[in-house]
Parts: structure tokens; sequence; C-alpha cells
């Protein structure tokens, strides 16, 4: 029997597009889910800021979709690892808490040697991290080769923690391991007792 | 009932069944809905403890309704397939359709200024047969960008609102430049041949201007989305023209022009090659022969520097924010670069291929037939190295025996380096085809043509050994070094291209031709690969589509309008080139339909058969008298 053209055609049509659906069954499947606010507790302690900093660099801070941490070779932005060490000589004057600020805050405004600029501004959208995220994101940075001091209560050049004495314009050295008492809460879930929740995501809009 | 009668109430029972249609959508759509209560006459109201309860709950109702505030509504849910997979589809057929409409007036102008100069009626024709697709396409096309606005505007109202707020200024332009096409496209097209040439060509110009100039505004809307530009920190207006001119709006211009010739070329030569499946005499195959090479070359030759411009717009997209980039590259998205460079990888094989059969059509092909293997074996190595990812997926005990989950020897072929210098060498291979192709059954005939052919393999080679050392000497150089590479890479490639071309068009003026081309002489598989190439283009439009948007991943605006829908997450690749797939299986029934009406075009007129009774007056088969009989 001889099939038809137009049979032919059709039934081409048809395998072609199943072969290339077929192609995406083969690859990983991965359901990226939208990164989900961070709610943080008033009285976390230094480690428990370091467990949140951590999660947020791999989650809504996309930190780990651009930096490794112990890798070597050709690498497109600078490793993390020991970045502790080399961050409090990378600027005269600054310490490393304001040096991770300044990275964040103002990325643009020191690259490292060898690297193009790339890195937005990571308290803005799309990334958007609140101050009290940097500060967490801090406390990790500091475990690669330190020891983290950062508590909520932390102020420097771009925050100035509720209670503590504003950092001076353009000083570098700002208060840094001052922790008033007094501090008010700052995205409060008090009856939380997780270093960090998930809750639905934020409208920014 | 016979077929004649059954075909005559089918009609009528479709419009019926659709009429049936749309109001029982409406019912199902008004159903659930508040309503005023029904106002009984007082004459017929009675007064029982019952009836004074039920207008009691009425008024309450009645009161609660008055009293509902008014709330703007975010998101409104589309039945069964979900608000995001609706608008996908009506998008993305939307855009295949204008992407169609926009390519074909473009060459078949050029085929037409080439019948022009030439005195060559048979590119009159070719030009002609190319726009008989048009008019259905084009209003398919609006129809379908008339469907994506009203499904935009219910199911996602306060992000349509906001686009509406900051691009205003660009809709009125864009409904008078739709007007505009549709003048210039109909007259055009039915005024083909009642012009002088010039002014039909003009007329031509005009619409490739207007159908670009469209492009251009809708391509301001979409760029906005990925790399919003020209608004305040909170997403206010600044300035509209900045918004428009965004980081990724002229590379996407540039890169949909060439897209949408390469695809619009792929369908023509689809068509083509349709028709020659169907046609009955050695003219009509022929013509569409011919026709499909001519759709083929087109599409070819538009795809050669798509991936530059790919290039450019990724380039662009880092430039804008390097975590957008970085997405696109090695996170979500990096796997489906391996499904496109399977698309990729088909569609030259299918390119060398097709070109290979066509050098059977001239006689005297042999001497440079023998050249196909070695093509062959450089296309394929290319592909695989395209398609071999960085990582694989692995169980526990092979990850460990790898030492990771990058191979230790193919992993090495997984990175741009590689990457790069593979496509450049299948863009090289697929000129090397066309190359040959041309001057099958030729032999040059100047003074120089020694020196000439010399010069030739020598560029070629050059460009060759410059893309696999730039590819090479990436591995040992930092990013910021590597990335560059890749631009001597594409022009040393786009050099060799242009130069040798040049050379060859001088080399073969006058050439002793060996053999004639035998228009038609071509095997039926031929024509399935045209329709494979037109299926594939399809279906990678329909791919790089989907990333092109869904790179935004949770945002409707990047940064600016955050996507809190349930559809904010992004789905995973298998169901992304489902929806393709889905998409592209559409597109192919309605560009069919589109295809049987250009061809009723060159049907004659309907006539009744007649028979001749030899003891009745001629009488038409369905009974009634015949023309001409008493």
């Amino acid at each position: 029997m001889k099939i038809p053209h137009s049979v032919r055609i059709a039934g081409l049509v048809f395998a072609t597009t199943a072969f290339y659906g077929y192609v995406g069954q083969l690859v990983p499947q991965r359901e990226v889910q939208p990164p989900q606010e961070t709610v943080l507790r008033t009285d976390m302690t230094t480690a428990d800021m370091v467990k949140v900093g951590g999660e947020l660099m791999a989650s809504k801070g996309l930190c780990l979709t651009c930096h490794t941490i112990g890798k070597t070779g050709a690498l497109r932005f600078p490793d993390l690892a020991g970045v502790a060490t080399r961050a409090t000589t990378r600027i005269p004057g600054l310490n490393e808490i304001e040096y991770f600020a300044k990275s964040m805050y103002e990325p643009d405004s020191f690259i490292v040697p060898g690297f193009n600029p790339g890195m937005p501004t990571i308290n803005k959208p799309p990334i958007g991290l609140t101050d009290q995220e940097i500060l967490c994101v801090i406390a990790f940075l500091q475990t690669l080769g330190g020891t983290p001091t950062v508590t909520l209560q932390t102020s420097h050049h771009y925050y100035t923690a509720p209670g503590a004495a504003p950092a001076a314009p353009g000083a570098p050295g700002a208060p840094t391991n001052a922790t008033p008492t007094n501090a008010t809460p700052t995205n409060t879930t008090p009856t939380n007792t997780t270093p960090a929740v998930t809750a639905p995501p934020k409208v920014t809009r | 009932m016979n077929r004649k009668k059954l075909l005559f109430v089918l009609g009528p029972i479709t419009g019926l069944v659709m009429f049936g249609a749309v109001v029982l959508i409406a019912t199902f759509l008004t159903n659930r809905e508040y309503k005023d209560a029904y106002r009984a006459p007082s004459e017929i109201a009675d007064t029982t403890p019952r009836a004074a309860g039920l207008a009691d709950e009425s008024a309450a109702a009645t009161a609660t309704a008055k009293a509902k505030p008014y709330v703007e509504v975010e998101y409104r849910a589309f039945p069964v397939v979900g608000s995001r997979v609706a608008i996908w589809a009506v998008a993305q057929l939307h855009l295949l359709f204008a992407a169609f409409v926009l390519a074909v007036p473009i060459f078949a102008v050029l085929i037409e200024a080439i019948g022009y100069k030439t005195g060559d009626k048979r590119y009159d024709r070719l030009a002609h047969e190319f726009t008989k697709l048009l008019s259905v396409s084009f209003s398919l096309t609006a129809t379908f960008g008339a469907a994506l606005t009203f499904m935009l505007i219910i199911l996602y109202p306060k992000f349509t609102n906001y686009m509406m707020s900051v691009f205003s200024p660009t809709f009125l332009p864009y409904v008078l430049l739709f007007f505009a096409e549709a003048f210039f496209l109909y007259t055009y097209y039915y005024g083909w041949g009642k012009f002088h040439p010039l002014v039909h060509l003009a007329l031509g110009i005009g619409l490739n201007v207007v159908g670009t100039s469209i492009m251009l505004i809708a391509n301001a809307w979409l760029t906005f989305m990925m790399s919003p530009n020209g608004i305040s920190d909170s997403g206010a207006l600044i300035s509209a023209w900045d918004a428009i001119y965004n980081f990724t709006w002229m590379p996407i211009n540039v890169h949909r022009v060439i897209a949408n010739v390469a695809f619009g070329g792929s369908v023509a030569a689809a068509y083509a090659a349709f028709k020659f499946l169907h046609a009955t005499t050695d003219e009509e195959r022929a013509h569409y022969d011919w026709m499909g090479y001519i759709g083929n070359f087109v599409a070819i030759i538009a795809f050669l520097p798509l991936p530059f411009a790919g290039y450019w717009l990724a380039k662009e997209i880092y430039a804008y924010s390097q975590t957008l980039g970085l997405t696109m590259m090695g996170g979500a998205f990096s796997w489906l670069f391996i499904i496109q460079a399977v698309l990729i990888g088909n569609l030259f094989l299918g390119a060398n291929y097709y070109l290979w059969l066509g050098m059977g059509r001239v006689e005297g092909a042999r001497s440079v037939q023998r050249f196909i293997k070695y093509l062959l074996i450089a296309i394929a190595v290319c592909f695989m190295v395209w398609a071999t990812p960085r990582s694989i997926i692995a169980t526990v005990a092979e990850i460990r025996a790898m030492g990771g989950s990058s191979h230790p020897i193919l992993g090495f072929l997984g990175v741009m380096s590689a990457k790069n210098t593979a496509v450049n060498i299948l863009i090289l291979t697929t000129f090397m085809s066309f190359l040959l192709y041309r001057r099958t059954g030729k032999t040059a005939t100047v003074a120089w043509a020694k020196a000439g052919h010399a010069a030739q393999l020598l560029i070629f080679a050059a460009a060759a050994i410059i893309v696999i050392s730039l590819g090479i000497y990436g591995y040992f150089v930092e990013a910021s070094v590597r990335i560059g590479l890749s631009v001597p890479q594409v022009s040393s490639v786009l050099f060799a291209m242009v130069s040798i071309t040049t050379i060859d068009v001088f080399l073969f003026r006058r050439p002793k031709q060996s053999g004639e081309v035998r228009w038609g002489r071509m095997p039926a598989v031929s024509q399935y690969v045209l329709i494979f190439i037109a299926v594939t283009f399809t279906w990678l439009m329909g791919l790089m589509g989907y990333v092109r948007s869904g790179l935004r991943q949770h945002w409707h605006v990047y940064g600016v309008i955050r996507d809190t829908s349930p559809d904010a997450f992004t789905p995973t690749l298998g169901f992304a080139t489902q929806v393709v797939s889905l998409t592209v299986l559409l597109f192919f029934a309605l560009i069919g339909f589109v295809f049987w009406l250009a061809s009723l075009h060159d049907l004659p007129d309907f006539e009744p058969r007649t028979v001749q009774s030899p003891h009745a007056p001629l009488l038409a088969v369905d009974g009634h008298k015949a023309e001409g009989s008493s």
C-alpha cells in the first residue's frame, strides 16, 4: 500500500517534534522555585547567623551561582576560600566587615585584580537581601579563613544598627562589634526558635 | 445523503457548534458570580416566614455585594492548563506567524528585484509564489496577537497595567503601523503585475519597513521585561526612550531579523517541498525544486551568522546582569543549550545533506561529491563536541570513579572553548558545502584560476587553524581573556566566508559548463529533508523563546515586578519541551492549512463534471442541466 505524501509529511512532523520532546526528557530535570523570604530572629547568635548566611549565599543571594569556595583554575569570579584573611588587607583602612559590606552594597567600587566587574548590588532587586541578611552573609564569609564576630547589632558604613551611633560619612571603620542590649527587632518572628524559617515569597510591589 | 449534501450541511453545523461552545464558555465563566436576586412581582409574593427569611438572606447578600470594595486583581487562573501555559502557547504561535510574515517579504522583494533586474520571469513568479502564503498568515498573526493581548489583560492584569503605563507612548504608533502593514501587504499581494515593477517593488519595500518597525516596537516591550531601563528604583518611568532602548533591545532586533529570515526561508522551502511531492508534471516539479532550493538557501545563509548575533545578545545579557547571564549559561538553563546543540547539529546535518543530494541534479557532479565524506566527518565530530555536556548525570559510584560530575576527558569538551570551536568549524564546513554545490559542473576558465583556488584553500585553512588554536588556548587563560577569544574566532570565520565568496564570484565568471542543472531531478527524500529542517527551525525558535523568557525566572520584569502567581517557579526542561512540542504541532497544523489555501489558488474554477447520455440532453453529474443544453 502506498502511503500518501500528506500522511508521510504529517508523520514526519510528528516524529521530529516527538524526538526533540524526548531529548528534552533526557537532560536533568530541575524545577527552580522562587527564593523564599528568610525571617530572622532578633536573638540570633553569631553561630546562627553563620548558618543563615551560608544558606542565603546558596539560595536567595545567588552568590554561589558565580563564586566558588575552594576551587582553582581559570575562574570567572574570585574564589571565596580564605577570603576573610584577604579581606583585611584588600583596601587599606577597611577591616573585613567594611570590605565585605562595600563589596555587596557598592560592588563596582573595588574590583579584585584579574577579574571583570559584574557583581550586582546585593541590597537591591533582583537579589534584594535585607541589611540583616547581609550581616548574616558577612558572618559566613568571616568563617572562610577567619573567626566570625558579626552580630545583628553590628553597624557598618552602609547600615546603622538600631540604637547604635551612625557611622561617620566616608569613615571606613564604623563600629563593628557593638552589641547594644536594647536593640529592636529587625524582621521579627519572636516565637520562632529556628535560625531561619521560610515564608511566602515577598511581594516586591 | 451523498457527500455533497453532507458537505453542504457541515458548514452551518460547525458554525452552530462553535456558537454553542462560546455560549458554554460564557455560561461557565459567569455562573460562579454574584447575581442580583430575581425580584418576584408583588402580587405573587407570599408572606410566610420562609419567604421573609429568604428575602432577608437576599437583602443581606445584596448589601454585601454592594459594599464590596474594588480591589485590583493581580492574577486570574486559566482553566485546566493554567495561565502560564496558555499565554506561552498563544504567544509562541503569535511569534511564529509574525516571524513568517516579517521574513517572507524580505526575500520576496529581493527575489522580485533580481527578476526585474535580470528580466527573468521565473524570479517574479517565485516571489509571487512566496507572497501567496502571506495573507492568511497575516490574519493568523493578528488573531493570535489579539488573543495574546486579551489574555494578558485577563490573566495578568497588574503586570499588563504596569507595562501599559511604561509603554503607553508606543501603542498608538503600533496600531497605526499595523494598519499600514495591512495596506502594504494586501496592495503588494493583490497588486502583483498590476503596477509598474518599480512601483510594486516600492510597495514591497514599504511593507518591509513597516513590518520591521512593528517588530522593533514589540521587541522593546519584551526586552524591557528582561533588562529594564529608564525607570526609577521603584519602577516609575523616567524615560520612555531609555525603556525602549534597553540593553538587549538592539541585539534582539538584529537576532530576530536574521532568525526570522532563516525560519521564513525554511517554512517557504517546506511549502515548496509539499508542492513538489504533490506535483503531477515535470514542469511543476522543476519549479518547486527550484523554489525549495531558494527557500533553503535563504534559510541557511541567514542561519550562518545567527550564532554571532546570539553571541552579541548573550554578551549584552551579561553586561546588563552577570547573574542573568550565569543563570542562562551556568544555572538552571545550562542544559537547555545541550538540547539546542542537538537541534542546531541536526540543522547543519540536514542542510548539508540536502546540498549533497542537490549535487545529483547537476551532470558531472562526481568530481566534487568525493569531498562529501570529509565534510560529513567534520560535521559529525563538531556535532558530538557541541552536544557534550560539561557535567553528566551519573550514579554516586560513577561520580567517585570520575572524580567529579565532569568526565575526566569528555568533560573538557563541555566547556565554551570547545563549543565555540565546534560551532565555528560547523559553519565553515557548511559554507564549504555551499561552495562545492555552487561550483558543481563548472570549471574556472580565468587565467589566474590555479592561484585563485590556492588562495581560497589558504584562507580556509588559516581560518580553521585560527579557530582551533584559539579554542585550545582558551583552556589555559583566565575567563576574562577566554571570553574575548570568541571575537577573533568569529571574525576569522566571517572573513573567510566573505573573502572566499568574493574570489569565487570572480573565479567562476564565464566558467566552462560540464553539465546542466536538471531542476526537478531530486529524490523525494530531499523534500522530506526540507520539511525536517523547517520543523527543526520552528522547534528551535520555540526553545530559544522559552529561554529568553524563562531567564527572568520569578520576575515578570526582572528586578522590578516580581511574579507572585502560582506559576512563579521555573518548570523543568522536560515540561518546557513538551509545551514547545505542542505549540510546534499546532503551528504546523495551521501552516498546513495555509499551504492548502495557497494551493487552492492554482486550481481551476469549479465546474460540474458533465456526462453525455445517449438518450438525454447534456447533463451535469449532479442532475442539473448543463450550460448549453436545451
